[in-house]
């Protein structure tokens, strides 16, 4: 597992993070066909530069609080398959996929080096650093139960 | 074919309405109680495919059904009609035992009243807005009952209205897809006086009138009969056409086409992207409908017949999958089981197709998710993996989402298994057509309201915009297009300014 030195390790990794998936949609919207899956993949990447941004302001000493309410799971990607990202006619559908997985990755690894923390202030930085996670995969969770699970 | 406050006001106060006004008391009206609708007995009716299961009223309860209604000054159950229909004048004329009247009535701003009387949910539409339900909480006016009483009658009779033709105006409209969207836009444009053709990429007309609601609930030749009224109204129709694949829009403005109406429908079933989907014995709603409906594979003769079995699994809980789930009794399944994520409370299918599901001896496993096909040797799904959901804490949107319950998994035996969770847009339109602006979820964009993309001359409406609704609402897109598309043409090509 990744060894950290300090608060400021931790971040600059999880900032890393963020940027990585940014930049893992940009070249994504660059691969779709459709106009219309290419801003939807540029929508992603944004967002991932919101949270990046986020996490930049902790690191300049802005606060941060782990929240006591536990944030909801609805385990949606829990049983889907994954979504081949090499094709260039990824549906809505997929994105959404493959986007909660994505998000889903990032809130274990955040978990477990949570466990994995000896003290007590990287233990705080990383839950943190997972319920934003979750929070993130919640919102796609929520998208698609409310679009794509929708029963005709 | 507007309906201002002033014309519905105006017609109200014509003399044969206001003596049936005076004719019986409100209170003697409000004494009858709601007429129900006669069935085939459930035993009867699983035995085939083509029996219909609501048999319709007889004259006589008609016209006592019709005597509820109170002719309302303000009659708010036109307001939750997406077409507008005069919903008080035809039962009225129902009252006074004109029924062919009615039916004409009907036909002023629908073009499928025999096929709305049997599909629309009207107790969310117009009986939800009816003075019985809005003022007093009784049981509102049948309206649906009665729309289906009006329109079989005037089928049967054998003398059928053909609604007034404007003069012909030369302008060719193409229309793209024959479903309820498409055939009540052409309906209104022919009215108007345009040129109007369909295609249709199937052999049949009707769209999902015909490949997608069994006969059990919409007879084919109800359907028919309302698509010859639209042939004598001067529509032409060509089959075996894919728009986007036989021809190009860009074709056809070559052959004169002046405008076009999409209305292609959400075609493309939706699948839920878990293990062992792929297993044989595994099919969409789509193709197992179709297949039924459309291609009559459910007939010993046919020569791809459909899958049977012991234990059908449909998945999901709309409409779809009850037409499926219902279909796979008919069909012979010893046990036929709906899986449905959530509890039947949020079931979006009609409570009265749950309700003839239940007596035909149809099982509900409600709160319950499939995980994973699993199948046997020869790729052939045996089981489902499924897990049993609760209900969660309600959220920002006050809505409480179904949460898997740890440890709950267990496996249900499936020899066939029917995925109805979803359908998505039909893509070719979309896909082909350079700068026409879609949706993330592959539905054409559209001025709401107007209907009009971002091609002026291409208007949609219907599945295609909406990405799955009901046969209604897309009748009332197909009515809004032409609206709209009769002005953007006047102005065009006739040179008249017309009033928006």
């Amino acid at each position: 597992m990744k060894e950290f030195n300090s608060l400021e390790d931790i971040l600059d990794f999880a900032i890393n993070e963020e940027q990585m998936a940014a930049d893992f949609y940009t070249e994504l919207a660059g691969k779709m066909k459709h106009q219309e899956m290419k801003d939807t993949f540029e929508q992603y990447a944004l967002e991932e530069l919101g949270h990046r941004a986020k996490l930049e302001a902790i690191k300049s000493g802005k606060k941060y609080q782990v929240s006591e309410a536990k944030i909801a799971d609805l385990k949606i990607a829990d049983y889907l398959l994954d979504v081949d990202v090499d094709k260039s006619n990824i549906t809505y559908q997929e994105a959404l996929i493959l986007a909660m997985k994505k998000e889903k990755i990032a809130f274990r690894l955040y978990n477990d080096l949570a466990s994995a923390a000896t003290d007590e202030p990287s233990k705080k930085l990383f839950l943190m650093l997972a319920q934003e996670e979750a929070k993130h995969k919640l919102r796609f969770e929520v998208e698609y139960d409310n679009n794509i699970l929708t029963e005709n | 074919m507007e309906r201002s406050e002033e014309y519905i006001k105006n017609e109200r106060k014509q003399e044969w309405r206001v003596e049936l006004q005076k004719l019986t008391k409100a209170k003697d009206r409000m004494a009858i109680e709601r007429v129900e609708m006669t069935e085939m007995a459930p035993e009867e009716r699983i035995k085939s495919q083509r029996v219909e299961v609501n048999v319709g009223l007889t004259k006589e309860q008609a016209m006592l059904e019709a005597t509820r209604c109170m002719d309302c000054v303000n009659p708010t159950c036109m307001e939750g009609c997406p077409v507008s229909i005069n919903i008080p004048k035809f039962i009225k004329n129902i009252e006074r035992g004109n029924i062919l009247e009615a039916a004409s009535v009907l036909k002023e701003t629908s073009a499928l009243p025999a096929v709305c009387g049997r599909v629309c949910p009207q107790e969310v539409q117009c009986e939800q807005r009816c003075f019985y339900v809005e003022k007093l909480n009784l049981p509102s006016v049948a309206i649906g009952h009665l729309e289906r009483f009006a329109a079989d009658f005037e089928r049967e009779s054998g003398v059928i209205s053909v609604p007034k033709i404007a003069e012909a105006n030369g302008i060719k409209v193409a229309v793209i897809g024959s479903g309820p969207s498409g055939l009540s836009f052409a309906g209104d444009m022919a009215k108007l006086g345009y040129d109007v053709t369909v295609f249709e990429a199937l052999h049949e007309i009707g769209g999902v009138l015909k490949y997608g609601i069994p006969e059990f609930r919409l007879p084919n030749a109800v359907v028919d009969v309302e698509i010859e009224n639209l042939r004598k109204m001067g529509v032409k129709f060509i089959t075996n056409y894919i728009v986007g694949q036989t021809a190009s829009l860009d074709d056809l403005r070559e052959e004169g086409y002046k405008a076009f109406y999409v209305g292609s429908g959400a075609g493309l079933p939706r699948f839920m992207n878990i293990p062992g989907e792929n297993s044989n014995g595994i099919m969409s709603s789509n193709e197992y409908l179709t297949r039924v409906n459309l291609m009559g594979a459910d007939s010993e003769e046919s020569d791809t017949p459909i899958l049977r079995g012991k234990n059908v699994v449909v998945v999901g809980g709309g409409n779809t999958a009850m037409d499926s789930v219902r279909t796979a009794k008919r069909l012979g399944a010893e046990r036929a089981i709906i899986v449905y994520r959530r509890s039947e409370e949020e079931m979006p299918a009609r409570v009265e197709e749950v309700h003839h599901a239940k007596q035909e001896g149809i099982e509900f496993l409600t709160l319950t998710n499939p995980i994973e096909y699993i199948a046997d040797e020869n790729s052939r799904v045996k089981q489902i993996k499924v897990q049993k959901m609760e209900l969660g804490e309600p959220d920002a949107s006050g809505r409480r989402r179904p949460i898997p319950m740890e440890g709950s998994e267990y496996t249900i035996d499936a020899t066939v298994v029917v995925v109805a969770v979803g359908v998505s847009p039909n893509p070719l339109i979309p896909n082909s057509v350079e700068g026409l602006e879609v949706s993330k979820w592959g539905t054409i964009e559209v001025v709401k309201d107007k209907m009009q993309s971002s091609i002026p001359e291409v208007f949609a409406g219907g599945d295609i915009v909406r990405g799955g609704a009901t046969v209604i609402l897309a009748m009332g897109d197909g009515r809004k297009a032409a609206k709209n598309m009769n002005i953007y043409l006047q102005e065009k090509y006739l040179s008249n300014k017309v009033e928006h």
